[in-house]
């Protein structure tokens, strides 16, 4: 991926996200679920953190607020400068396509779409011309080394292909933060360190933000910063 | 445009079930665009009667006669202007219509050439009809010839007949039968008409004199209808009441109506058409919406998952309800086109395969098509009905929040 095809933001805000005293309630019938309790986080631009924590600590809770699609009950979280809070909802959209890359556990690929077209789905939110969304996503592939399977459904790609076309899908638009949610979680071995060194090369030479939620200390190990929650409170 | 190969891949994702449903929507609007062209060809016969015409018949049955001493009787109501007996012979062309007739009771018919044709006295129905139009030379000479008749122009093209031709009718109907075989008519005139003034006049249509039909007969015939011509189109009801009034306390009680009532009634003998075809419309397009809609519910369903990725990438709320609608309103787009052309083709098929075509002449409707604002208003119903198929799972993705659908279902 050139600086070219793909360019860096000019100006990266020294913080790229700030969580300010997040609570987050869940409401089922009467009975009231706190999953986060007054969560503050800032991560800096370029850096890669880890949170990590049990099942139902909060984790993937404070993954998605962070990538704006979901809101907290109360407090604040600014990314890329942006108060995501106070955003409308098509506001969010569209913000979430210009700042957010989104890596899942479990790839989330359209089964339809060529690998190429999966990557090529969010530029079709910007009025770039077709050739230039087929360059950009051919491009993004290209750097998560599956240019040779562009043409490829996902039925014929392995786990490990899948992810690195979720990969590219997630950096095509040149986001200002990729989140990522145990992106290695169903992979063996072998194609979990191979993303985590693909997600590792993203941080290190083209300067990606990353906040990724993981349970295996293994993956966690290869980010700079590592958080801990517990019961939705950030413990270390 | 540049969503459109993302709805038509997610379409051949389950090409089964979407072929299933475009078949589903294409039998609806099939019978949408068949029934309709029926009903618009009806209306189209209903709407050449004049509003200046009545018609008086028995008023237990077309089949009974009304007395000929009638006729003077409601000549003299005030308000009428002229009558005319009509009276609907029924013929066929014998088997053989060429040269002599084979004569006899036992002649056969050829009942795939049957066309309307019917008994009148001449010269009051004729000064009745302003849209008939027969050159006054061959009108002359109709009048002069007992055998003469006068064929419309479309009919005088199907069986290529010219001035001077023969040939022989026999009717279906018993008292109409004579024992020396089919009548014998020559044809003395041919009937045109003003395609600007009047586009809904039928020329498939045969006018003879009723003189020959009782003459020939030999038997005591009555009239089948008498036609009245009014002075006053505003006054049809009183001028009908007057007439039947006239006849109240006789064996043969009269019904008067408007020519369009008499036309709609004698279509409605085969039951109440309007209805029972727009019931048959409602019905079929009512069940394919249902089908349509859980489709498109099964489908959106199945990509629960799909859909939250599309909202988490940025797609707004607003366009994935788009995509979704878009993708049910190719299904109306793909079925409204299948079916309007399958109607077209059947269409065809009845107005061109020989005796279907002639009971539709014979029924006045050899005007039958599929008329551009009938395949329109089949288009229409195709796309209102993925609209709505599609509205309620699409509303359903565009309310629901990105974490609720991510999480398995």
């Amino acid at each position: 991926m050139s600086a070219q095809t793909v360019p860096q933001p000019t100006e990266a805000p020294q913080t790229m996200v700030e969580v300010e005293n997040v609570r987050k309630v869940y409401r089922r019938d009467s009975q009231e679920l706190v999953v986060l309790d007054g969560v503050s986080l800032r991560v800096p631009a370029g850096e890669f953190v880890a949170l990590m924590g049990p099942s139902g600590s909060g984790k993937t809770t404070l993954l998605n607020l962070i990538a704006g699609i979901d809101r907290p009950t109360s407090g604040r979280v600014t990314v890329a400068g942006t108060d995501v809070t106070g955003l409308s909802e098509s506001a969010l959209a569209r913000w979430r396509s210009r700042h957010v890359g989104f890596i899942f556990q479990f790839y989330n690929l359209i089964p339809v779409l060529s690998a190429v077209d999966n990557v090529e789905l969010p530029l079709l939110l910007t009025s770039l011309s077709k050739k230039e969304r087929r360059e950009r996503a051919l491009t993004a592939l290209k750097v998560v080394g599956l240019a040779d399977r562009a043409a490829h459904h996902p039925r014929q790609l392995s786990g490990g292909q899948e992810q690195r076309v979720a990969i590219a899908r997630a950096i095509v638009g040149d986001p200002s933060v990729l989140v990522a949610d145990e992106p290695t979680g169903d992979l063996d071995a072998r194609s979990a360190h191979e993303i985590l060194d693909l997600m590792a090369t993203l941080n290190r030479d083209f300067h990606k933000t990353i906040v990724m939620v993981t349970h295996d200390p293994r993956a966690a190990e290869r980010a700079h910063t590592q958080r801990h929650l517990e019961k939705g409170v950030l413990t270390a | 445009m540049k969503f459109l190969p993302f709805v038509v891949k997610h379409l051949r994702r389950n090409w089964v079930r979407t072929a299933s449903t475009v078949l589903a929507m294409a039998v609806c609007i099939f019978l949408f665009c068949t029934l309709r062209s029926v009903l618009t060809a009806i209306d189209a016969l209903l709407e050449a009667s004049s509003a200046s015409r009545l018609a008086t018949r028995h008023a237990v049955s077309l089949v009974f006669n009304l007395p000929l001493a009638y006729g003077p009787r409601i000549a003299s109501v005030p308000g009428v202007k002229r009558v005319a007996v009509n009276s609907w012979f029924g013929g066929s062309l014998p088997a053989k219509k060429e040269g002599k007739a084979e004569g006899g009771e036992g002649s056969t018919t050829d009942w795939s050439n049957f066309f309307p044709n019917m008994a009148v006295e001449a010269e009051p129905f004729f000064a009745m009809y302003p849209e008939y139009q027969v050159a006054p030379d061959q009108f002359q000479a109709f009048l002069q010839d007992l055998q003469g008749c006068v064929v419309g122009r479309k009919l005088a093209d199907r069986f290529n007949w010219k001035v001077g031709d023969h040939f022989f009718l026999e009717s279906f109907i018993p008292p109409y039968r004579k024992r020396s075989g089919p009548f014998e008519f020559v044809v003395r005139g041919i009937i045109d008409t003003d395609r600007g003034k009047y586009p809904n006049t039928d020329l498939n249509v045969m006018y003879f004199h009723y003189k020959y039909l009782r003459e020939g007969s030999g038997r005591p015939l009555g009239a089948g209808t008498y036609w009245v011509e009014i002075e006053d189109p505003g006054q049809a009801a009183a001028v009908s009441r007057a007439i039947d009034a006239l006849f109240e306390n006789s064996d043969a009680q009269t019904r008067t109506e408007t020519e369009q009532a008499f036309a709609a009634g004698f279509i409605s003998m085969a039951g109440n058409l309007a209805l029972l075809l727009n019931t048959i419309a409602m019905a079929v397009s009512f069940t394919i919406l249902l089908v349509t809609a859980n489709t498109m519910s099964m489908a959106v369903r199945e990509r629960r998952t799909e859909i939250a990725v599309l909202k988490t990438l940025g797609f707004s709320s607003g366009q994935v309800m788009g995509l979704i609608v878009a993708e049910a309103m190719t299904l109306g787009v793909l079925g409204g086109a299948l079916g309007i052309g399958g109607s077209k083709a059947l269409v065809w098929l009845l107005t061109t395969t020989p005796g279907i075509k002639d009971m539709l002449a014979g029924l006045g409707l050899s005007e039958l098509d599929i008329q551009p604002a009938v395949a329109a208003m089949g288009f229409g119903v195709a796309l209102f009905l993925g609209f709505a198929a599609g509205f309620v799972p699409a509303w359903n993705a565009y309310r629901a929040r990105i974490t609720a659908m991510l999480r398995p279902a």
